[in-house]
């Protein structure tokens, strides 16, 4: 587990990927959304009502087709609704939200509810059946960059935390398309439909008696260090008064981004669509 | 199916009926009044006179930006950077809604007005008591936030998402009248706390998904009949049209006044189709600007367009602050704004001439600066088929969320954001609203200060997340109040940004605000749902 543990992200990343999803070994964006499940059909008074439900609480973030609007995710090719049976996963989705990544809960009538879960299953199903979605990136769009300056690229600016035969060996076969550009640029980011989140950050805390402890980083602001130790518990600190360092590969990335030309971008992502 | 038509139309009864009653009321009181004017004359002084907003009292908080000048600033001393250490909770208000409150509120008369999309309460400014909730029947415009009311006299203004424009008595939340701003149906809805000025309730719209000309409206805050209509981009297929045939251009956001000018400045909204440009060429006048507007007629004084030909949605509709002071030398009207298109720019506001453009959030989208002050949009930075790498992302280099102004030290206190955004545009995308596709890739929350004459950064504080959250509050003191985009209300030493006190009320989303009643100054900050009012602990 240790070894694992320090092994590079996107390799673990979809080890996780597949476990939590049950999705066999394809990525989830690389497939087109399956048929709606059996049982998964709503009446049309249900779908239109929830036409103007979605709208007026969900269609700001994520368009009124439900196909991704200011901030929100196109809802036809997310993950979750992918997995929902007449609204059990899309259900306590709603009423938790996901408040650190901008999605408020919902404390909706249960009928408004689902009517919602009606209309985002109808445009799911007819963006699956569309071609050419309305806002779609599609792989073709993407296949502007040089492998070869790619790879040049990547030895120069990437190979001091990666490695073609390591960490992303394959890759190009768990990710592609936007999901692999999204990640490529910063692991993370895309939402469900680019794969789950990093591994955390190594964090070592060293509190005031001089004890050390060591962990995954849970939380962390101004003042408070929250770490996950090796048995899965959560500890916190006051920052103030233990003194931590935390191990932030993600830096990298963040650093890259002033410096990737738009040509860059696409040799690199052309280059990493190799890594088969 | 007609269900929030038919329960509007008994609202309208109702009202109207309520309205009749009240006016029957009235006229009996009067003649009691006269013969207890003395008793009565407390009671007077409860309307709000809309003279009161060129210089507002310390009690109060009357108006979105608390003056005209847009400036977030509080003359209030009271707690200050030696004892804000002591603030503690005085009470906290539940809205019971899952809705994060975004609204600045209100206070006048001891009252807090606050909303959220279709509701508005009454709150006791002293304990934090609801005193009445008025909740506005259920339609289809977009719930996306709100942010504020207005007052005028004894009444109280609510915009809704199906872009109406209801006024409610403020002693108890009756409907007075009830208009339309736009057409909700097609795509107008609205979040905006209206600005007075004068006789003049002046409220704009939103409407970013659809190709709709950019509209500011005034209405008569007396009988809420229309008095003009701004265009910032035409109807479709107007002749003479300076718009390159853009529409958008809305003017969601509450505008600031200069009275000695008589000019209202508001930040227009970004064009559409949103990220196609092919179908609308040039500069896309006035979208993406700042437009200073005569309040009587709406008529256009000067326009400066902070991005022209926009393609990334970064509207110019944040806070023109609105600032006396020196610059090159001399003593001048100024107008600051951090843009969301990540440049800061300061102009003379009784001409509109621009006078520095600096960036003050990380950006990779211009080519340079013309001569007139506007960053030039490189063309390579365009959504393309496949793909743009550009910063600031959508969300921008800052948004909504109120800056301030601190005389005292000439800082520009702003929210802002360094992102990455990827943009996608192809001819499939379509020109009609969003017509394209783009994703936030990276972004961090760091509160700067900005030297107002230069934009140079003298001091930055991390806020611990991927987006700002809070607006800013400065005070004579020397003392800053703003969250972080983590957990916590924080209060900061103007001068230098350090943290003088923190409470983890969980994430501001609001603009602080300040009054002081009973000599107690209190600081209210929204924290997720719930309205916080914090205080230094009380003398008893």
């Amino acid at each position: 587990m240790r070894v694992l543990q320090l092994a590079a992200f996107l390799l673990l990343a979809s080890v996780t990927a597949v476990a939590a999803q049950g999705r066999g070994q394809a990525s989830p964006a690389s497939v087109r959304p399956a048929p709606a499940a059996a049982g998964q059909s709503f009446s049309r008074e249900q779908i239109d009502t929830g036409r103007t439900r979605f709208a007026a609480q969900c269609g700001f973030c994520h368009g009124r087709d439900a196909a991704g609007g200011e901030g929100g995710t196109d809802l036809t090719r997310s993950a979750l609704v992918g997995t929902d049976t007449r609204g059990d996963k899309i259900r306590p989705f709603l009423r938790s939200g996901r408040p650190d990544k901008g999605m408020p809960a919902f404390s909706l009538p249960d009928a408004d509810v689902t009517a919602i879960v009606a209309f985002i299953h109808d445009q799911r199903d007819q963006a699956a059946a569309a071609t050419g979605g309305r806002r779609a990136v599609d792989l073709a769009d993407l296949q502007t960059g040089n492998a070869d300056a790619g790879r040049r690229y990547f030895d120069t600016a990437c190979a001091r935390c990666h490695s073609a035969t390591g960490d992303l060996k394959g890759v190009a076969t768990r990710y592609e398309g936007l999901p692999l550009l999204q990640r490529m640029l910063f692991p993370g980011s895309g939402g469900r439909g680019a794969g789950p989140s990093p591994k955390p950050p190594d964090v070592r805390v060293t509190l005031r008696d001089g004890q050390i402890v060591t962990g995954t980083l849970a939380y962390r602001d101004e003042f408070t260090i929250s770490i996950t130790d090796s048995n899965g518990w959560r500890r916190s600190w006051p920052a103030a008064q233990v003194t931590y360092t935390v191990d932030d590969r993600l830096q990298a990335h963040v650093e890259q981004l002033g410096k990737y030309t738009d040509g860059d971008m696409h040799d690199v992502l052309a280059y990493l669509q190799t890594l088969r | 199916m007609c269900w929030p038509t038919c329960r509007r139309f008994v609202r309208h009864v109702e009202a109207d009926l309520q309205v009749r009653l009240q006016g029957g009321l009235k006229t009996a009181l009067y003649t009691s009044a006269l013969y207890m004017l003395a008793l009565v004359a407390p009671a007077a002084a409860q309307s709000v006179d809309p003279t009161a907003l060129l210089k507002p009292p310390a009690d109060s908080w009357l108006t979105y930006h608390g003056d005209y000048s847009g400036r977030h600033h509080s003359p209030l001393r009271q707690i200050t950077p030696d004892n804000v250490g002591q603030l503690a909770l005085a009470w906290a208000f539940q809205t019971g809604q899952t809705q994060q409150i975004k609204a600045t509120p209100l206070v006048a008369n001891g009252v807090i007005y606050l909303t959220t999309p279709d509701n508005i309460w009454a709150v006791d400014a002293r304990n934090g008591r609801q005193l009445w909730r008025y909740a506005y029947p259920m339609n289809d415009g977009f719930h996306i936030g709100h942010r504020g009311a207005a007052v005028y006299k004894d009444s109280v203004f609510l915009t809704t998402p199906d872009a109406h424009l209801i006024a409610l008595d403020a002693r108890d939340g009756t409907v007075k009248w009830d208009v339309v701003i736009a057409d909700a149906k097609k795509g107008f809805w609205s979040t905006n706390a209206p600005l007075l000025i004068r006789n003049h309730l002046i409220v704009g719209v939103s409407g970013d998904f659809d190709n709709l000309p950019g509209i500011l409206r005034s209405f008569d805050p007396e009988t809420g009949k229309a008095q003009w209509t701004f265009y910032s981009t035409p109807p479709p297929d107007t002749p003479g049209s300076v718009s390159g045939g853009a529409t958008g251009g809305q003017m969601w956001m509450t505008g600031t006044y200069d009275p000695e000018l008589n000019l209202l400045f508001v930040g227009t909204g970004n064009p559409t189709p949103v990220l196609n440009g092919e179908v609308r060429p040039g500069d896309n006048r006035w979208t993406c600007s700042i437009v200073a507007l005569n309040p009587d007629t709406g008529t256009l004084a000067w326009g400066f367009q902070a991005s022209p030909h926009d393609t990334h949605d970064w509207d110019a509709s944040e806070v023109p602050v609105l600032v006396d002071a020196e610059f090159g030398g001399a003593p001048r009207k100024l107008l600051l704004q951090a843009s969301r298109n990540g440049y800061y720019f300061v102009l003379d506001r009784t001409t509109g001439k621009n006078l520095l453009t600096a960036p003050f959030a990380t950006v990779n989208w211009a080519s340079g600066v013309d001569e007139a002050g506007r960053p030039t949009p490189n063309p390579a930075k365009e959504p393309s088929r496949d793909g743009r790498l550009v910063a600031p992302d959508e969300a921008g280099g800052t948004n909504y969320r109120s800056p301030s102004f601190d005389p005292a030290t000439g800082l520009l206190l702003v929210s802002a954001h360094d992102a990455y955004g990827i943009y996608f545009f192809k001819k499939e995308h379509g020109k009609y609203g969003w017509a394209g596709a783009d994703y936030t890739v990276y972004g961090r929350g760091v509160l700067r200060a900005l030297d107002y004459k230069t934009g140079q950064v003298r001091w930055s504080h991390d806020l611990h997340g991927g987006a700002g959250a809070a607006g800013v509050l400065t005070t004579a003191a020397g003392v800053t109040f703003t969250g972080d985009s983590a957990n916590s209300a924080l209060a900061l030493r103007t001068s230098d940004g350090s943290t003088l006190w923190h409470s983890g009320i969980g994430r501001v989303g609001n603009s602080p605000i300040t009054y002081e009643l009973d000599g107690r100054q209190y600081v209210l900050m929204g924290g997720g749902s719930a309205l916080f009012a914090f205080a230094l602990p009380s003398p008893q």
